[in-house]
């Protein structure tokens, strides 16, 4: 079995036509189904948050059966989880992506999870504490993309369980958790 | 016997044949008893080896493969009935209708992905995979048997020949014989080009691409430009082995 680092990719990974956009409703149907778990399983076990469609990206090519995807490929796949709700285009040419494999509900649920296991609550953190901090490390919260956690602390907070104060500089964002 | 004129001959003539007649029945019937006393010996002598080899039939796909074809030669099906004695004796009805609900499942299960034809090969060891929990071995004479069995139900479930291998088809699709020489083609490499067909079959180019185009649109082929020599590559999941379970779990 052939691996990306430590990620075991699917069989069908080293299947040639899969490089290719099938022209059948059906077939293209199946072959975009199983990319997007790809894609999914993939940044999230190797916490990937942005992919460029123009650059290296270990699963746009495979070397050993010497196929790689066309970018118009790329964006159908993409195109599919934004579609879903589980990536969204970051600039408007399609060039970049930010692949969801939470959805932010399910990052904000993450936080309060965090936040009680720790002993949390009415306690304040900056939010490089939390992407980096000792309490996160080990957990899906390590590196998470900056953008997605502010998004995350923005529906805590609209829902009352949070409060971000806005610090000097970028850096030092603090949280008050309120779970 | 020379006729005699009169009645008295034709008495004769009436006697001599209701003599022979009983002769003749009497001679059947010995013969029907003899034949039931053999085939009630036969019976209970199958009854007793089925009894004794149980556990062989049931657990050794080779020896239940010997024993089906011993029951074919002198007639019986053991799977014919559910409640004949064989199914009581043996479970082995049910062993089959369970066997055939599976490759049903994993037929179903791989459609998307090779267009309802599996290699039979690729369909054993999918089964065996399913059924490791039950730890009997699976063979594929079992899964022809299964598969025969499906028939009833006729939801057009078949095995065709293509080359050396056995495909297992569970789409009514009609394959004439182009396809089914592409399909032995690709069993090569698992895929061919239209120029390789062309050339090794001796078709034309229209009679080439028109055969690629169906397979293609029955799903049971897929198209790959990835190449660097550029040409059009079309590969049959149904024949290829590199690729196993995707979608099938």
């Amino acid at each position: 079995m052939q691996k990306l680092g430590d990620f075991r990719v699917p069989n069908f990974f080293n299947y040639p036509p899969y490089f290719t956009l099938q022209p059948i409703r059906e077939t293209r149907e199946k072959q975009v189904q199983l990319w997007k778990e790809l894609i999914l399983d993939y940044c999230r076990s190797q916490k990937v948050f942005i992919i460029g469609l123009e650059e290296e990206f270990p699963l746009f090519s495979n070397p050993a059966i010497q196929r790689s995807l066309s970018h118009e490929s790329r964006e159908v796949f993409l195109s599919a989880l934004v579609s879903e709700g589980r990536a969204e285009w970051i600039d408007k040419n399609h060039r970049k992506c930010l692949v969801l494999w939470l959805r932010i509900q399910d990052w904000a649920d993450h936080l309060i999870n965090f936040v009680r296991e720790n002993g949390l609550e009415d306690s304040v953190m900056t939010v490089e504490d939390i992407r980096s901090g000792i309490e996160s490390r080990g957990t899906e919260l390590a590196g998470i993309d900056r953008g997605v956690l502010i998004r995350a602390l923005k529906l805590l907070e609209q829902k009352g369980k949070a409060a971000i104060f806005k610090g000097s500089s970028t850096d030092d964002e603090g949280v008050k958790f309120n779970v | 016997m020379r006729r005699r004129p009169g009645i008295a001959g034709l008495q004769t003539a009436a006697a001599a044949r209701d003599q022979y007649r009983l002769v003749g029945e009497n001679v059947a019937k010995i013969r029907t008893d003899l034949m039931k006393e053999q085939l009630a010996t036969f019976k209970s002598q199958l009854e007793e080896f089925a009894q004794k080899h149980k556990n062989d039939i049931r657990k050794n796909p080779i020896f239940r493969s010997q024993f089906h074809e011993m029951c074919a030669k002198v007639g019986v099906d053991p799977l014919a009935s559910k409640v004949g004695f064989w199914a009581e004796l043996l479970g082995i009805g049910d062993f089959y209708y369970e066997l055939g609900v599976q490759i049903v499942e994993i037929c179903l299960a791989s459609r998307s992905h090779n267009g309802g034809l599996i290699n039979l090969q690729e369909l054993c060891s999918l089964l065996s995979l399913r059924r490791k929990a039950v730890r009997e071995a699976i063979s594929e004479d079992d899964c022809l048997r299964a598969i025969s069995k499906l028939k009833v139900l006729g939801s057009g479930f078949e095995v065709i020949s293509i080359g050396k291998k056995k495909l297992v088809r569970s789409v009514p699709t009609e394959l004439n014989r182009d396809h089914n020489e592409i399909l032995e083609l690709a069993q090569g490499q698992g895929y061919v080009t239209a120029e390789e067909v062309e050339k090794r079959l001796s078709w034309s180019s229209g009679r080439a691409m028109d055969a690629l185009e169906t397979l293609l649109k029955e799903g049971l082929a897929m198209i790959d430009d990835g190449h660097s020599d550029g040409k059009r590559r079309y590969w049959f999941p149904c024949v290829a082995s590199v690729f196993v379970t995707a979608g099938v779990d």
